[in-house]
């Protein structure tokens, strides 16, 4: 479904992500791992065009999408949920979620009619099964850390992707969050049949959801193989596993 | 519309001069306007309230000193000290306390400190007009290609220059000014190392405001001195400020002269329509290079 | 949030507010119903200058350019062409959308402070056109004695006028912030980089924005003429910009009417203050430093937050 093929990107001659491959299957869970600073959450903002490659292709169901704006990637049925906290700070938690149903709904330039009509039902579904309900008619700029990384992922949500990229949702959540957020992960995949690629710091957490997962180290992608390969291979284990321990 | 066919050299030349001369002026209230945003993150539209009120202190004080050169003298150094002092007891007084505020909200108060210039102004000098004259060693003219040329406007442009070289050295080679380059890019990092922000803060205030009340002091002589001359010139200095990229010393001259030169060639190519060069140059710029023509601080 | 349905005491205040507006010429002198009239025109651009600045966090320092190329295009028409008044009344704001999606097309690459300067050069030429144009704008003298069809050419009739287009577009503007659009629009205000990774073509939503708020103060400038029956360049020079724009702040920039009553506040004290002392704008600099000072949100939007018990600290601290 998605398919990174030697991608390469420098910010000021600081190579972030150098040849990094990564193949994602409908339906998978897959996740990236890595030290801080192997070039995860820059690979991951190279798919959704929030930075433009240098280097390399990215093609996503078919399709070449390297470059693209990312209101375009969006719209394409790829989600980003940020890791650092970034909602619509002014608006309520309904509204930050509504925002991008009606943009998925292609509603945004309807000018006349009250907003208050449209996307109601999807918006409070997601809220639902985020747990959001009761929160929904607060400022979202007034929730704890914790209840805004939700948020951040039910936004992602709201844009019905078929591709969810998570950047290491729980971090800042509390163990009760962090637990619940691993529920929705699984619920979504065997539900909704979603797509979900992430990344994150906790590796019980990691092995316990992917179906596959892609080892990076300084930019590069080391290897993509199946949790129990990964757990097992002696170049992983040197890289990243020894040395974390 | 008459579009001058008719243009001499010398005619070039002279407006040539006028331009630069011009441009002195810009370049001293921008580069102060330049510091303040620069450093300081305010958008100061009272800037241009301080030219003004340069220039009507100028002429009290020259006045005060029983006019005539003396009069002058002591004015173009006294009238910029005032006006830096009026800054610092604003600065310490309120801006201090607003530095974290957004940039619309300081745009907004610093307008209010335009409209309370403006009145004050109107409250101590009156509504009228008032004309000074330069000291008698600046009078007169002298002539480039057979076209006079006033003195006093070669004197603007030999001290330009050394207001410009001035800045350079503070900014560059002093040690507040380095503090001062060092805030401007991250300022949490100068105070973590123990430096005090406010006060490299409050000093590059001043200066920017010493600035604007010199320009104000210069431009006194060469042009009548009224309620609303910081009008217009405000909106230029912001521009070339823009123009030249944000707290760029050098910027700020290359703006000036943008700015300066354009104005006095479209005198020669369409009188009538003048004004508008210098805007059509700054829309090419900005469209060109949106963030300014050289680096900016931020 | 201006969203929030108001409770039954503000829809009592507002229909006290419309029958006053309503009966206001059967006991006023001409002189108050002339300042009612310019109280609503400015209190219509100061909203639509709203739409943009506090619904869609853009810094607009010129939107005076837009009232004064309306007010300049039907004062134009109905001098210079032989078309009938009401042509030129429907023509100026459509003018002042026009030149709003041709400068937004210029400016809307940038952002923020950079936006605003080069909104602000490129109004600035659009004025020192007017400015020295003397053949055909006037110059600075403006064009006076606009001959104005005889239904609307005296104070009472051409007040109820403005009363009534002010009423249709504040209702229009009120729809579009919140529509759709209005809500996609505060979603780009609040964090436009997020807007674009839920699939929102930001710059596109600006160019649009800029075009509803450049009529609707087109609309301004038209009305304008209506009550003044005369232009000049200050309409467009960007004092009046930065005076609009304390309008929205001293109202609240994130309420609908907080501009409104910022324009009430500032022509009445213009007027009021101007009666006892010429340096009334002394007094309204003292007023402007105090508010920024102590109400960052504006006094309607103050009030709202008084209102609202869970009132977030957010809210205010937030920039």
């Amino acid at each position: 479904m998605l398919r990174v093929q030697g991608v390469e990107k420098t910010f000021d001659r600081f190579v972030a992500v150098n040849e990094a491959n990564l193949e994602v299957e409908k339906g998978q869970v897959v996740a990236v791992i890595g030290p801080n600073g192997a070039g995860k959450s820059t690979l991951f903002k190279l798919i959704t065009g929030h930075h433009k490659p240098d280097k390399g292709k990215i093609v996503f169901k078919g399709e070449d999408i390297t470059g693209l704006p990312p209101y375009k990637i969006c719209s394409k049925g790829i989600s980003l949920s940020f890791q650092i906290v970034n909602v619509f700070p002014r608006l309520t938690v309904f509204e930050n979620v509504q925002a991008a149903a009606l943009s998925h709904q292609r509603r945004t330039f309807n000018l006349f009619s009250a907003a208050s009509k449209f996307a109601v039902k999807e918006t409070e579904d997601i809220l639902d099964s985020m747990g959001l309900s009761r929160a929904a008619d607060r400022i979202s700029g007034s929730l704890s850390h914790g209840e805004q990384k939700v948020l951040e992922i039910a936004i992602a949500l709201g844009n019905n992707p078929e591709l969810l990229i998570l950047d290491e949702p729980t971090a800042g959540m509390s163990p009760e969050e962090t637990f619940a957020t691993i529920g929705l992960i699984n619920r979504l995949t065997s539900e909704m049949g979603l797509t979900i690629l992430f990344c994150e710091h906790d590796m019980e957490l990691v092995f316990s959801i992917a179906d596959r997962i892609m080892v990076m180290h300084q930019g590069v992608s080391i290897i993509q193989a199946t949790p129990e390969e990964i757990r097992n291979n002696k170049q992983v284990q040197d890289a990243y596993l020894g040395g974390a321990e | 519309m008459e579009i001058a066919a008719n243009i001499t050299l010398s005619a070039l030349a002279q407006q040539f001069l006028v331009g630069l001369s011009r441009t002195t002026i810009l370049f001293i209230v921008s580069s102060g306007l330049s510091l303040v945003l620069g450093v300081l993150r305010i958008p100061n539209v009272a800037h241009g309230s301080l030219y003004m009120l340069g220039a009507f202190l100028c002429y009290s004080i020259s006045l005060f000193f029983g006019g005539g050169s003396t009069g002058f003298w002591m004015a173009l150094v006294l009238a910029p000290l005032c006006v830096a002092l009026i800054s610092l007891a604003v600065e310490r007084g309120l801006f201090c306390h607003l530095y974290d505020r957004e940039h619309l909200m300081l745009l907004l108060f610093t307008f209010s400190f335009m409209l309370l210039f403006k009145d004050l102004v109107k409250l101590v000098w009156g509504s009228d007009y008032r004309s000074l004259s330069a000291p008698e060693i600046l009078q007169g003219s002298f002539s480039v290609l057979g076209m006079p040329f006033p003195r006093y406007n070669l004197f603007l442009l030999v001290l330009g220059p050394l207001v410009a070289l001035g800045l350079w050295f503070l900014t560059n080679k002093t040690k507040i000014g380095k503090i001062a380059r060092a805030a401007a890019v991250d300022r949490e990092m100068v105070a973590a190392v123990g430096i005090n922000v406010s006060w490299v803060f409050a000093a590059v205030f001043v200066i920017g405001c010493f600035l604007a009340g010199l320009g104000g002091a210069l431009v006194a002589p060469t042009q009548n001195i009224t309620q609303g001359m910081d009008h217009t010139l405000i909106m230029e200095t912001f521009l070339i400020v823009i123009i030249g990229g944000l707290g760029n010393i050098w910027g700020a001259l290359l703006g000036a002269l943008i700015f300066g030169l354009t104005d006095s060639m479209g005198v020669l190519i369409w009188p009538q329509f003048a004004i508008v060069f210098p805007y059509v140059a700054v829309v090419i710029v900005l469209m060109f290079r949106p963030k300014g023509l050289l680096k900016a601080t931020w | 949030m201006p969203s929030r349905p108001m409770n039954w005491k503000s829809v009592v205040i507002g229909l006290g507010i419309v029958v006053l507006l309503l009966v206001a010429p059967l006991f006023l002198s001409r002189f108050y119903i002339y300042f009612l009239a310019l109280i609503l025109v400015t209190g219509l651009l100061a909203t639509s200058l709203n739409i943009v600045l506090g619904f869609g966090g853009m810094y607009q320092f010129h939107h005076s350019v837009f009232y004064g190329v309306g007010a300049y295009s039907v004062a134009l028409m109905i001098t210079k062409t032989s078309l009938p008044a009401f042509v030129g009344f429907m023509v100026a704001p459509i003018v002042s959308a026009l030149l709003a999606v041709v400068m937004g097309l210029i400016c809307v690459r940038l952002s923020k402070l950079y936006f605003g300067m080069l909104q602000l050069s490129l109004g600035s030429l659009v004025w020192a056109l007017v400015f020295r144009w003397y053949s055909f704008t006037g110059g600075d003298d403006g064009i006076h004695g606009i001959p104005l069809p005889s239904i609307i050419s005296s104070i009472n009739t051409s007040y109820y006028f403005t009363l009534i287009v002010t009423g249709i577009c504040l209702a229009l503007m009120y729809a579009v912030t919140n529509s759709p659009f209005g809500r996609i629009f505060q979603a780009i205000r609040d964090n436009p980089e997020r807007s674009e990774s839920i699939g929102v073509n930001v710059k596109l939503h600006q160019l649009v924005g800029q075009c509803i708020a450049g009529f609707f103060a087109g609309i301004a400038g038209v009305l304008f003429v209506t009550v003044e029956g005369s232009v000049f360049p200050d309409l467009m020079f960007w004092t009046l910009s930065l005076e609009i724009l304390i309008m929205c702040l001293l109202g609240g920039w994130f309420t609908f009417l907080g501009p409104m009553l910022g324009a009430a506040i500032m022509v009445s004290l213009r007027t009021v203050v101007g009666v006892y002392t010429e340096y009334w704008t002394m007094v309204l600099a003292i007023i402007l430093m105090l508010l920024i000072y102590f109400l960052p949100e504006g006094v309607l939007g103050y009030f709202l937050e008084k209102i609202k018990a869970h009132g977030s600290g957010v809210l205010r601290e937030e920039r």
